[in-house]
């Protein structure tokens, strides 16, 4: 593997102190955000691909497709179908996801599959979708890449466990890189219940649920919901009260972590008064509202395009951030 | 049993050849003999077909969703109630309420009476298939229902308070899987034991190990006092709608409002009693553990709506 080695110029990782809200999606096709919205995607980061282009997306395809067809002979399980399928693989490029000019565009991956006996006439049905991305990222840590790297760490995927194995794998052998889980930590998951509650300014987010184990015997699972307008009034109470916002606090992008945790305290204390139970003994395993929802095990889904970049934003900076190096 | 599996027990005793099905149910192995002795082979493969629809709820009785009921004001006879009488008594008065019904009761060992309603309409005869349990042990105030219809309800809520010679009957705030557990838990049948004595603590001259030993065994006492000790009944969620205001010294703007903050919490395990005790042992829930937790095991509910004109509802 080439591991790129620190230097000087490569920068150290910067915590997250804010995140951007949303931006228009105008540059991208109706088509391809129907793609990734309303669908649960698993997470892993990836790191930085090694002569990768993007004008080489019909050979890759075709390199891939072979792939699949000789493990599959070798008797590698793919799980999908029975045995005749053929497994047609295409590579293609969701233009107008890449916010800045340092961000790679985003490439998507798909795998068809046509049981051999079928007609000609019925369509091939997609079983597999994954795509790289990078939406936001660091452009320190971007321009500090050598020239030959493509950074595109966040790798969403969606279809038999199988095939995400064997398209990871790949990717490792043909760009020199390597996969890792995304997990969504209590951070991020905070995060999105703030940017949630704050999105329901403009669009209802109907409700706010959030889900918390605690560790007992057997394990106790508390499930929290919240009414969006009264998590609104919450949220907005707590960035009120930092007294360095000018009076046009609700008009800034930028939110503050410490803001963030003043919400979630203000919802746990709201719970420890009925029942005194502490819940950050627990820990935070979903958040979801109307416009999407977050696991911890790295399961993410957004039901609404509107926010699309923001949230995946902040995944590609958490992606960023778990890389091994 | 769910309709898929009732579906595909038709289709399979469907194809089965009449002839056949004896045998083919012995070799099953499934039913005891004494349930197989039990079954009319000479009655219409429909009607084998329901009745083991029936032996299989009857069996399971920790599938599907039970809802409980509780009987009141009794009238002075209600608790001389016996058997036949409360069979006839209910077939008759359900009859009365509505036609094309078909009613089987019988007693359990453990003294349960299981009624099954099956409800035909106009057009077609009762259907065992997706008939309505009941569960109801006799001169006790509860009734447990499985599989009953907004349409249904208020019949069988009327025939159910009249043959037990009661005024009146409600919705006892009480759901869940485990028909075991439910009734456990209104009817105290589980061990509320109280041990005499906790691990004893550390030398004298370790005061803070002593206190937090002490502490400790506080916690632990208070637990067992709340919830029971031993094993308990294997409730798995409880349901509180919270419509209270909201109120934080941290938080002026907030505690300042007058409406409510609406929210809803569930807690669900599989044993919800012993995750919540644990809770109090371990100092997770503080101790003495809240009136709306405690609610749980004390009045046998898991559904409640809080207010802050009634805050233990």
């Amino acid at each position: 593997h080439r591991w790129l080695i620190p230097t000087e110029k490569t920068p150290s990782r910067p915590c997250p102190q804010s995140s951007l809200l949303h931006r228009p999606l105008e540059k991208v096709k109706p088509e391809h955000l129907a793609l990734l919205v309303k669908t649960e995607w698993q997470l892993s980061y990836v790191t930085p691909l090694y002569q990768f282009r993007h004008t080489q997306l019909k050979t890759y395809a075709r390199q891939l497709s072979a792939f699949i067809a000789a493990e599959k002979q070798q008797g590698l399980a793919v799980e999908v179908g029975g045995l005749q399928n053929t497994f047609k693989v295409s590579f293609s490029v969701l233009q107008g996801l890449a916010e800045t000019n340092d961000d790679p565009e985003t490439v998507l991956i798909q795998v068809q599959s046509k049981p051999m006996f079928a007609r000609q006439e019925d369509p091939p049905k997609t079983v597999w979708s994954g795509w790289l991305s990078c939406i936001n990222g660091n452009p320190e840590y971007l321009q500090s890449l050598p020239k030959d790297f493509t950074c595109l760490p966040l790798f969403c995927s969606k279809g038999a466990e199988g095939l995400s194995s064997l398209v990871k794998s790949w990717l490792q052998r043909t760009f020199d890189c390597c996969f890792g889980p995304l997990d969504i930590n209590q951070t991020t998951l905070q995060w999105l219940a703030a940017l949630w509650t704050n999105c329901h300014m403009e669009t209802n987010i109907q409700k706010l649920k959030m889900i918390w184990t605690l560790p007992v015997v057997p394990p106790l699972q508390v499930t929290y919901t919240v009414d969006s307008d009264d998590a609104l009034e919450l949220w907005r109470s707590t960035r009120e009260s930092s007294a360095e916002k000018s009076r046009g606090a609700e008009d800034e992008v930028c939110i503050d972590f410490s803001e963030v945790t003043r919400f979630m305290q203000g919802l746990m204390s709201h719970f420890y008064r009925h029942f005194r139970v502490d819940l950050s003994a627990g820990e935070l395993n979903q958040v979801s509202s109307a416009l999407g929802s977050a696991k911890l095990n790295g399961k993410i889904k957004i039901s609404s395009s509107r926010y699309l970049i923001s949230i995946f934003s902040l995944l590609t900076e958490c992606a960023l951030l778990k890389m091994p190096i | 049993m769910d309709n898929l599996a009732k579906h595909l027990l038709q289709r399979l005793m469907r194809r089965i050849p009449a002839s056949m099905l004896k045998s083919t149910l012995d070799k099953w192995g499934r039913l005891t003999a004494e349930k197989r002795k039990s079954l009319d082979f000479t009655q219409s493969k429909w009607t084998i077909t329901q009745e083991l629809v029936a032996l299989y709820v009857t069996e399971n009785p920790n599938q599907g969703m039970w809802h409980t009921f509780q009987l009141l004001d009794p009238e002075d006879d209600a608790h001389s109630v016996e058997l036949m009488q409360f069979k006839e008594q209910f077939k008759s008065h359900l009859s009365e309420l509505k036609r094309n019904v078909s009613v089987k009761i019988k007693k359990h060992t453990d003294e349960a009476v299981w009624i099954r309603v099956a409800w035909g309409d106009g057009l077609s005869r009762p259907n065992h298939l997706k008939a309505t349990y009941v569960v109801h042990y006799l001169q006790t105030p509860y009734v447990f229902v499985n599989a009953l219809s907004s349409k249904n309800k208020p019949l069988l809520l009327q025939a159910l308070t009249l043959s037990t010679k009661h005024q009146q009957i409600k919705a006892a705030n009480l759901s869940g899987q485990k028909l075991t557990a439910l009734r456990d838990l209104l009817m105290r049948q589980y061990q509320q034991v109280f041990p005499t004595k906790y691990p004893s603590p550390l030398p004298e001259k370790l005061r803070i190990e002593k206190v937090q030993a002490e502490a400790s065994a506080s916690r632990h006492r208070m637990a067992g006092e709340t919830f029971g000790d031993g094993m308990l009944p294997a409730l798995q969620s409880a349901f509180f709608q919270l419509e209270t205001k909201f109120k934080d010294p941290t938080n002026e703007a907030m505690t300042q409002r007058d409406e409510p903050f609406i929210c809803s919490v569930k807690f669900s395990s599989s044993n919800l009693l012993e995750s919540l005790r644990h809770c109090a042992s371990s100092g997770i829930a503080s101790t003495p553990v809240t009136p709306l937790l405690s609610s749980i095991p004390l009045k046998g509910r898991n559904y409640f709506v809080i207010t802050d004109n009634v805050p233990t509802a």
